[in-house]
């Protein structure tokens, strides 16, 4: 539940209840007699995460995709897909999020819906609901998979929101170039966001359970106060802050509570911690609160709800630092993420190399990513990243362990093998 | 005895006002009832002698409209005697503002603190509680408790004070609409709200989107924490309509019919539901029958349509000054509201000015002059004074009590604002 024990990878250690639960994957692990999903990723030799991907969405149903038939069929969606069509041959950042949300890499995590189905298959739910409420042929309960579509739903308006152009800069580049567009474009982003963000509270009210309504507001919560966090430049685009020597760092706090806002005492300046702290506001929240969410909705004790939170936002950070390796995996890209752990761990290192984050408080294009990107090679900030990656994958396994062994939970451990670092570089 | 009931009634009735006002002379300056009573020498008498009977029955018959003691009871019936019937005075002295004075102050301060609570990032507390500044009207509020504090009564008689969770909602309503006109001003590009610059103005547009969904966060962990699945329904919906109503706002209809009724939909959609929704959710919350909550959801609906009609009305004949923001603003913006529908169906060359939502070059100016030249004003107020009624007869159906009258006289408040 705390930073610190992120850091060092500590589970709370919960006793395996779940094998008591009626799962209805556990009934069917047994009976089944296709081969594993985990078998079909291991034999093309190297893991190959579109097909971790689509041999998961097989055993929770349909793809979660929120671009489902409803979504299509809405008045609001089809007015956006119209206006969206004047900003086509403009630079708004929106067209690119769009872009990224219907071809559904990797990159912005789609599958968290996904992951949300899987955990909640694995874990099994209570014989006390009632088979009113249960997708039987998915092995999820329809509460979960509304769940699913709400984590979705706020991870995407959060997106949206972030793809807005900040109008109001005095280096009136950006604004000066296409005002209409971009005024017009911020237009469309803010409301398809609320939009989402609307819908959203309203499946959530429809669950009828307030626990889960007030957990998974503190998620949004999170990802705001995540846009907040540390130095920005004029598009608020994040920049690591300047590394603290380890003398001058506070001790940081315990984040025990989680529907409390995370404590920022003694995290800005120490790598790890602010890499942590910032990934968990802005990716780790909402995942491992939806995660235990999900547990919540199938009546599972809470300790074993904040395990699921716990695994939700190990899985994050691990996938966070895969991203972030990435970067430096094949040939040197034009830009990479300034608050990278690879960066982060090499800024550390060698404070003298933030002259170079100092140019970009403007706009971070000014800063030399060559000079930064060679100083990563040379440094060991890659290779604390795997560490730091094996840590989060090791403890996202250890969770893994608590539930039985079923097909949702061999799809969960391929995702993560095919997120390995290790094979990047 | 048929002619004797009705003078206890009136007995009751006054007994209650009574000990209301003894509450309000007690907590205040005796003055403020001098400016609001009505002309004419014998009201003012009784009010000052009752004033004077009521302080001295100490502080118990005053908190929260408590239960009234025999002492005061034998000194208002003695008063009814002595003065006859009771002067049809409530409706012109209830201020609503003065009577939930205790109930909403503080209620800013609430809003901000708990905000503060939420975050440990400082520019978003600064962003997020930039607008709850205490300059609002706060409308929203005052409403949502004043039909708390009615709807209490008529449930449970006088003896009701407000719930907590009611305070909260009045909070909360507060709270989705300034969020709500965070992500307008973001929108729409306007300099100044409430007499001071709009907080687009001030910071980076996409910490400000944040910030607003970020006051909605908080708002609906409020509402997650009232434990109620009814009013957190009621209050998502609230939601849902804002951003519907917004997506309403991007086009335009081309027949005329259609477009009013796109219009007061919009309306509804935009401004009437938060405050419908609210006043059904503290219903809820007292524990109110369905049709009682109906009713007190249309009061709402009412009330807001005639609301935001006014708004619409004032946009054209306001300064820019008494408004604190600037007027015309909706032509400017493109929008077509009730005074140029109206104006349209004496000037049709409006039409085409409607569908090219005002762009070309003075086309603000001609529409501005026509609606003027028009009854397009006229028929707008018509139409609001009609939804205040409305209103007013809702309210008339509930339990007769100081806050009863506190909501007709909302309605008239709302009507004759002048900003």
């Amino acid at each position: 539940m705390s930073l610190s024990r992120f850091m060092r990878s500590e589970l709370v250690k919960v006793a395996p209840v779940v094998s008591k639960l009626v799962g209805p994957c556990a009934s069917r692990c047994v009976s089944t007699s296709r081969p594993s999903p985990g078998a079909v990723a291991q034999q093309s030799g190297k893991p190959d995460w579109n097909r971790a991907v689509s041999e998961a969405e097989k055993i929770v149903g349909y793809p979660t995709s929120f671009l489902s038939l409803r979504w299509v069929l809405s008045d609001e969606i089809a007015n956006v897909a119209l206006h969206l069509r004047k900003l086509v041959g403009s630079n708004h950042p929106l067209l690119k999020t769009a872009k990224n949300l219907i071809y559904n890499g990797k990159n912005n995590m789609q599958a968290w819906g996904l992951i949300v189905l899987l955990v909640s298959k694995a874990a099994g739910h209570s014989p006390e609901i009632p088979d009113m409420e249960q997708d039987k042929a998915a092995g999820v309960l329809h509460s979960q998979r509304a769940l699913a579509e709400v984590t979705e739903m706020i991870r995407t308006s959060h997106l949206v929101h972030k793809g807005l152009v900040n109008m109001n800069t005095r280096s009136l580049q950006v604004s000066a170039a296409e005002p209409d567009d971009m005024m017009f474009g911020n237009k469309i982003a803010l409301l398809s966001g609320d939009y989402l963000l609307a819908n959203s509270c309203s499946e959530l009210a429809n669950l009828r359970n307030q626990e889960l309504v007030e957990l998974m507001s503190s998620a949004v919560r999170d990802l705001a106060e995540a846009e907040f966090m540390g130095v920005r430049d004029e598009q608020n685009n994040p920049l690591p802050s300047r590394p603290l020597p380890e003398g001058e760092r506070e001790t940081a706090e315990e984040w025990d509570n989680i529907l409390d806002p995370l404590p920022m005492k003694g995290i800005l300046g120490a790598a790890r911690r602010e890499w942590s702290a910032r990934h968990v506001l802005a990716a780790g929240a909402l995942l491992g609160k939806s995660c235990s969410a999900a547990l919540k909705l199938a009546g599972h004790p809470p300790p074993l709800q904040t395990t699921g939170y716990l695994f939700g936002c190990h899985l994050a950070l691990a996938w966070q630092a895969f991203l972030d390796l990435e970067a430096f995996s094949g040939p040197e890209p034009a830009r990479f993420s300034l608050v990278g752990a690879p960066l982060a761990f090499t800024l550390q290192a060698r404070p003298e190399l933030y002259e170079h984050i100092d140019k970009g408080t403007r706009n971070h294009n000014n800063v030399d990513y060559h000079a930064l990107y060679m100083a990563v090679k040379e440094g060991d900030g890659i290779e604390k990243t795997k560490q730091l990656q094996r840590e989060h994958i090791a403890a996202a396994s250890d969770v893994l362990e608590k539930f039985p062994n079923c097909d949702a939970r061999t799809a969960l451990s391929n995702i993560i093998v095919a997120m390995n670092g290790d094979h990047l570089c | 005895m048929a002619c004797l009931s009705p003078s206890r009634i009136c007995a009751r009735v006054q007994d209650k006002l009574l000990c209301h006002f003894g509450h309000k002379v007690q907590v205040r300056r005796q003055t403020v009832f001098v400016k609001l009573k009505p002309p004419g020498p014998s009201p003012l008498r009784i009010f000052g002698k009752t004033c004077q009977r009521v302080t001295t029955c100490g502080p118990a018959c005053g908190s929260a409209g408590g239960a009234p003691s025999p002492p005061r009871r034998a000194a208002s019936s003695l008063q009814s005697t002595s003065t006859g019937s009771l002067p049809d005075y409530g409706t012109q002295i209830v201020d609503p503002y003065r009577l939930l004075e205790d109930d909403l102050t503080g209620i800013y301060e609430d809003i901000r603190s708990e905000l503060e609570r939420n975050t440990n990032q400082s520019e978003l507390n600064t962003i997020a509680t930039y607008y709850f500044d205490g300059q609002g009207k706060a409308l929203r509020p005052m409403v949502a408790i004043l039909m708390a504090r009615a709807i209490n009564y008529h449930v449970y008689g006088e003896n009701s004070a407000i719930l907590p969770s009611q305070r909260q909602v009045a909070m909360i309503s507060e709270m989705i609409h300034s969020a709500s006109l965070i992500h307008d001003d973001v929108i729409d590009q306007s300099d100044f709200r409430r007499g001071k610059p709009s907080v687009n103005v001030l910071w980076n547009h996409k910490k400000v989107a944040m910030a607003g969904d970020f006051i909605l966060a908080v708002a609906s962990m409020m509402i997650a924490r009232l434990r109620s699945d009814d009013v957190t329904l009621v209050l998502s919906q609230v939601v849902t309509d804002l951003v519907q109503g917004e997506f309403m706002q991007l086009g335009s209809k081309e027949t005329e019919n259609e477009r009013f009724a796109h219009y007061l939909t919009k309306t509804y959609r935009k401004t009437a539901s938060l405050i419908a929704n609210s006043v059904k959710a503290v219903a809820l919350l007292s524990g109110a029958d369905e049709a009682t909550s109906e009713l007190c959801f249309q009061y709402g609906r009412n009330l807001g349509l005639s609301f935001q009609l006014v708004d619409d009305l004032l946009d054209f004949v306001s300064s820019a000054q008494a408004m604190g923001k600037p007027t015309a603003a909706d032509l400017k913006l493109g929008l077509a509201t009730a005074p140029v529908l109206f104006a349209c169906e004496k000037y049709p060359e409006l039409n085409p000015m409607i569908m090219r939502r005002f762009q070309e070059a003075g086309d603000v100016e001609k529409a501005f002059e026509l609606v003027h030249k028009s009854r397009g004003l006229e028929q707008t107020r018509f139409l609001a004074r009609k939804h205040g009624m409305e209103a007013a007869r809702l309210a008339a159906e509930l339990a007769d009590s100081p806050y009863q009258k506190g909501l007709v006289v909302t309605t008239d408040l709302v009507l004759n604002r002048i900003k």
